[in-house]
């Protein structure tokens, strides 16, 4: 049985309809990406599965939980990163982590927490000296403070540099090897290709494909679609990499 | 319970580690009591100018000058120069002045020797002579603006009386019927004692209210409260740990104020200091209410600021914390006697000059609570996170 039950969602805006009656499911343990233009009704799909806006039609169960009815229930088992989430200046990393804890009548091991997405040294900081790749994965550090069954990531690479989104996708990894299921947006393609196990393309508030990532390459390739040029053994972000290192550039 | 707890502390320290809110909490309000304090604090006596113009030549007008340069005071400053009438009203326009002295030609004229003797030794005069022929008489002339009487019967009053001594002295009889001044000060309190309770009210109300009414919706803003609305940390508990710390916050800056008052202004307390901080917090609670909910129910900053300050604005004037309640007409006095200031204003002030004591404070504790319970009541239902 699947972890999330997506049917027949809707949401409009006056006349206009932002998500139109979509349904899907995503399974325990699984990286489900969500693609798709801006205004394609990605993010508010999001939001309505995690209770952070109302829902105008269809259902949402997560983990069994009706979302539109037990909003509350539903909040402690899941983790979210919000695209425009702050954090309060002035309060260290490890002040904060705690304080977001406690929301969950939970205590948590701060050092731990930002240990695990590389945020040791940074603990005593206060979020408004962090730089964008630290701010996120700080970000997922207080979405991981409940052992959420399933973490939302909201466009977690937008506006990273090569070194921090490689760095980003392997802490994405290493959360998915922890049985925690991840429902990723995403506007970059080679993101979406390497972490997600299969992927929703929405267009216009509707889901146009869904399907894994390598089934939809086989499928368009079937429809007899190919490349005009040859495809290359390295691009240009291979090439930057290996100009640049890995190394996070913090 | 402990989410509450934490989250205020947070709060206490997202607040007290940043300068601007530093000097919005504490030093603020310091500004505004040395501003009122020094108006109104140390000394109630007036500052009066008045400008002396003598166009008399008698000797006992020569004489009278000197003696009212010797009346001068710090309240009664005499500008003897020697203006003209013309020049003296161009001042007193220009506000430089609030009154002009003129001694008439002729002021003080009688016969010689009348005169000579003039007021060393009146009761010569009067055993030789009839008085109503050798004494010196005159009019002097009190000019005052009519924007301000008050300046013109005070210097009238000290003419008034000095003209009366020497009439006195003359004729060598007291006038048998006279008045005496005399101030009785409560329990010998200062103007700054009685402003003392509208100051700590002002305090009360800028941090309910005005604090809270624009850091929530910066929060709203920036997303701080979007990343905490994705938790099961509700509404109701947000705007209590707000509430609890904007109390602290309030009381600190309270505390400050107190001391600074005390040292500085020689504020006295007549009443319970514990009666004070109880009372402090029902009033303090109720007005960080009163910020909870126009904060909560705003959807950005403008609004809220547009919303706190209609609603602190004439608040501030129409509770009585600045100006007595009796001088506005009877419909406002009752409209006034309703809103949350007043009752805090009152309470506070029975407190600090007549050391009231709590049960005697429970009309205000009742209607400073019942305007606290609708505002928690409607900030918990209306709050808006985004």
């Amino acid at each position: 049985m699947p972890l999330i039950e997506v049917t027949n969602l809707r949401k409009s805006y006056g006349t206009k309809v932002a998500v139109d009656s979509i349904s899907f499911s995503v399974d325990r343990a699984e990286v489900f990406g969500i693609l798709g233009p801006n205004g394609a009704g990605k993010t508010t799909t999001m939001e309505m599965m995690e209770a952070m806006r109302t829902i105008d039609g269809g259902t949402v169960t997560i983990a069994g939980l009706d979302v539109a009815r037990q909003p509350d229930r539903v909040r402690r088992i899941i983790g979210v990163q919000l695209q425009s989430a702050a954090f309060y200046e002035k309060v260290s990393l490890s002040e904060s982590l705690r304080m977001f804890a406690a929301f969950y009548g939970r205590t948590v091991d701060p050092l731990k927490l930002l240990g695990d997405v590389g945020l040791a040294e940074q603990a005593r900081l206060f979020p408004e000296k962090l730089s964008g790749g630290q701010k996120q994965r700080f970000s997922i550090a207080t979405a991981l403070v409940n052992r959420p069954q399933v973490l939302f990531l909201d466009e977690p690479t937008t506006g990273l540099d090569p070194q921090a989104r490689h760095n980003m996708w392997k802490l994405i990894e290493r959360i998915k090897a922890q049985e925690i299921t991840i429902i990723l947006t995403s506007h970059y393609m080679e993101e979406a290709q390497r972490l997600c196990d299969r992927l929703a393309i929405m267009d216009s508030g509707r889901i146009i494909a869904l399907d894994s990532p390598s089934q939809m390459i086989a499928d368009l390739i079937d429809r007899g679609f190919s490349k005009p040029a040859l495809a290359t053994l390295a691009n240009l972000e291979d090439v930057y990499i290996d100009l640049t290192g890995k190394a996070l550039r913090d | 319970m402990r989410a509450l707890l934490l989250f205020a502390m947070v709060q206490l320290k997202h607040f007290l580690r940043d300068p601007i809110y530093l000097f919005f909490i504490l030093v603020f309000p310091l500004v505004f009591l040395f501003i009122f304090g020094t108006i109104f604090g140390g000394s109630r006596d007036v500052n009066l100018t008045t400008a002396l113009l003598n166009n008399s030549d008698t000797e006992f007008a020569q004489d009278f000058v000197e003696r009212l340069k010797a009346q001068e005071s710090q309240s009664l400053k005499i500008l003897s120069d020697d203006l003209s009438f013309e020049d003296a009203r161009l001042k007193m326009a220009r506000g430089e002045i609030d009154s002009i002295i003129e001694l008439p030609p002729g002021f003080g004229s009688v016969g010689q020797t009348a005169a000579q003797q003039g007021e060393e030794s009146p009761a010569a005069v009067t055993q030789t002579t009839p008085p109503s022929v050798f004494l010196p008489t005159g009019q002097l002339r009190v000019y005052y603006d009519e924007g301000s009487p008050q300046a013109g019967q005070i210097v009238a009053t000290i003419m008034t009386g000095i003209l009366d001594q020497i009439n006195g002295a003359l004729m060598g009889t007291t006038p048998p019927l006279s008045v005496e001044q005399v101030s009785v000060g409560v329990n010998g309190l200062s103007q700054f004692d009685y402003i003392f309770s509208g100051l700590l009210s002002y305090v009360l109300m800028t941090m309910g209210i005005y604090a809270l009414s624009q850091q929530l919706p910066a929060e709203k803003r920036s997303g701080s409260l979007r990343r905490i609305k994705a938790t099961p940390f509700r509404a109701w508990q947000l705007l209590t740990g707000l509430a609890l710390a904007y109390l602290l916050l309030t009381l600190l800056s309270a505390a400050l104020m107190i001391g600074v008052s005390m040292v500085v202004f020689d504020f006295q307390m007549r009443g319970s200091w514990l009666v004070l901080a109880a009372f402090s917090i029902v009033s303090a609670l109720a007005m960080i209410g009163i910020g909870a909910l126009v904060a909560g129910v705003a959807r950005n900053s403008n609004q809220a600021t547009v919303a706190s300050q209609s609603i602190a604005f004439p608040m501030m004037f129409l509770s009585g914390v600045f100006f007595p309640r009796y001088l506005m007409p009877d419909f406002l006095q009752n409209i006034s006697s309703w809103i949350p200031l007043t009752p805090v204003g009152d309470g506070i002030r029975y407190i600090t000059t007549e050391g009231v004591g709590l049960p005697d404070l429970l009309p205000q504790l009742f209607l400073i609570s019942a305007w606290g319970i609708v505002a928690y009541v409607l900030a918990f239902r209306l709050f808006k996170w985004e």
